[in-house]
């Protein structure tokens, strides 16, 4: 491997973006050279051991070639106190862990689908998508017009060239409808659903939908599953997912990414 | 301030390098720190972290008969200064773990003790009868904290004549030596230590996880698919010295000391108390070095403290 993969990362910027979320900028030369879309890292949010386990965290972008950026939304005690750490203070890193998305193969439309606070290891994808100036379509979901990413987070997927789509439960946004609806209606349109390969990352339930949509439908979708972790290295079997063909993987070196065919979603 | 040093009583002892290396029950350990089993996969899962070559020794995640698959998630659930599993036993069984997991092993200077369970008294001997003659295998730590399919699913640990049944019978099958890993969810742990020293165990293991229940309030849920699970981290740890310390007294066994420790002063506190050597367990999470962070650390304290040999401070406990 040669990288190293622990790190003690410097915090070079850190601010609220809004919605609830922060923008977090680390130092870790290593990590941005060699993270791939839909990897992750554990962070400590403080140095003492309560609360006692690091939080897996998405890579939202390499915005440098010695720094990472992660984009969090504030979810409990130990979020909040991630909020707290300043610029010029270190945290301790593990990673980049997992394994991200696979590359899109030549001829197919990347179809990106985020719900609620999904959507970062879909931005790094999206900032390594080369498409020649074709637009990339982004369906958005959150039950309302408060739960869906900021406005800097929406302005970046733009400037990479996605076609942003949204839907809200109480119609507070975009249409009012689950995501999966407005994915389905774009696939149905003659012709998208053939070339189209679908990149999804959200809560559990969107995702046995999408997956449900793309089996149907006979295309292919890579899903990035989330779950409670204590290690981040495989060795814990503490964030497994039931797999298709029996027993369970473990998201953290299995995954974050999954071809949705792989887990088992009837549960 | 937790990290503060004693003060230094001799300076110039403080120069010599003391001696960490440590020998019972027929091992001879480099130095004290060893991996706590389940917390360290077999090695593999850490290797790029750690120097495996540095450890005193790993034990290794559970091995079973067969392979498990383990429980349906949520597994895991974090609490205060420590965290809930109810992981399953998940585990590749037996002969994966002879075949692709301990010639990992074999490769490093390090003693390798294999943690075993079973759910019949038949399964857990069996197990020690394959692994008996297996190369690279220094030791066999006996997870007495599962449940007795064939006693209704009470815990073989919590139960003094089966835990004496259970561990005679995997030492009729084993030349190795053999660590009874004791569960902690008893009322006198000491009864237990005296089980397994009269069924010819080598050496004890204290502790395993204290059980535990976390619930959602807002759903009334239990936070773990199983309901129950095992409690770990630094929360546990006075709970485990105490332990060590009873037993240490009483029981002429050697004693594997483990149960939240994250600092050298952590793992300090359990060789005062009467251990031989240490586990570090739930920290690897945490901090992949941990066992090396907790290893300078004891070899700091040894020589600005001028103790020669890591095994004049075992037991030294001052209750006066």
């Amino acid at each position: 491997m040669g990288l190293n993969r622990q790190h003690a990362a410097e915090i070079i910027s850190h601010s609220f973006i809004g919605r609830g979320y922060y923008r977090l900028v680390l130092r870790a030369p290593d990590a941005a050279r060699s993270a791939l879309p839909g990897q992750f890292v554990m962070l400590r949010v403080s140095q003492y051991l309560d609360p006692f386990l690091a939080r897996p965290l998405g890579i939202y972008s390499i915005p440098s070639k010695s720094s990472i950026e992660i984009v969090y939304r504030v979810a409990g005690r130990g979020t909040s106190l991630l909020t707290q750490m300043e610029p010029g203070s270190s945290l301790a890193m593990l990673g980049p862990l997992g394994r991200g998305f696979p590359a899109v193969e030549p001829g197919a439309t990347p179809v990106l689908v985020a719900g609620g606070s999904g959507f970062p290891p879909l931005h790094f994808f999206a900032s390594r998508l080369r498409r020649g100036g074709l637009s990339t379509p982004l369906f958005i979901g959150a039950r309302d017009r408060a739960g869906l990413p900021p406005q800097p987070v929406l302005a970046s997927f733009r400037k990479y060239g996605a076609k942003i789509s949204m839907a809200t439960e109480d119609g507070s946004a975009g249409v009012k409808c689950m995501v999966t609806s407005i994915l389905d209606d774009y696939l149905s349109k003659s012709g998208h659903a053939a070339s189209s390969v679908l990149y999804a990352c959200g809560p559990r339930a969107m995702l046995a939908v999408v997956s449900r949509v793309a089996r149907d439908r006979s295309i292919r979708c890579f899903v990035s599953m989330e779950e409670r972790m204590a290690c981040g290295v495989g060795a814990c079997m503490g964030c497994s997912v039931r797999s298709g063909t029996g027993g369970f993987k473990r998201i953290c070196t299995e995954g974050p990414v999954f071809e949705a065919g792989e887990l088992d979603w009837s549960s | 301030m937790r990290n503060k040093m004693p003060e230094v009583r001799d300076q110039k002892s403080a120069m010599g390098s003391p001696d960490l290396s440590v020998e019972f029950a027929g091992i001879k350990l480099k130095n004290p720190v060893l991996t706590a089993s389940g917390t360290f996969g077999y090695g593999e899962e850490y290797a790029e972290f750690v120097d495996l070559n540095k450890l005193g020794g790993v034990i290794v995640k559970g091995i079973s008969l067969k392979p498990l698959s383990g429980n349906p998630p949520p597994r895991i659930w974090e609490t205060p200064s420590g965290m809930l599993n109810a992981i399953g036993l998940e585990n590749p069984g037996v002969d994966v773990f002879l075949r692709n997991k301990l010639p990992f092993l074999r490769q490093f200077d390090t003693k390798v003790i294999v943690n075993i369970f079973g759910y019949t008294v038949e399964e857990y001997a069996a197990l020690a009868e394959r692994l008996d003659d297996a190369e690279g295998i220094a030791g066999l730590e006996v997870n007495i904290s599962c449940p007795n399919v064939k006693a209704g699913g009470m815990v073989f640990g919590t139960d003094p004549a089966t835990t004496h049944e259970l561990l005679t019978a995997v030492r009729s099958r084993t030349k190795l030596p053999i660590f009874a890993k004791l569960s902690p969810n008893v009322t006198d742990v000491t009864a237990f230590a005296r089980v397994a020293r009269d069924a010819g165990c080598d050496g004890l293991s204290l502790i395993n996880t204290l059980l535990g229940m976390a619930i959602d309030v807002r759903t009334g849920r239990p936070r773990l698919a199983n309901c129950t699970g095992g409690l770990s981290g630094p929360a546990i740890r006075p709970v485990a010295v105490r332990m060590v310390w009873q037993t240490a007294k009483c029981v002429p066994l050697p004693i594997i000391g483990m149960g939240g420790i994250v600092t050298a002063e952590d793992a300090l506190e359990f060789i005062i108390a009467g251990a031989s050597a240490v586990a570090v367990g739930t920290a690897n999470f945490l901090n992949p070095r941990a066992t090396l962070d907790v290893l300078s650390g004891i070899e700091e304290f040894l020589a600005l403290r001028g103790v020669k040999r890591l095994d004049d401070l075992k037991g030294t406990v001052n209750t006066t």
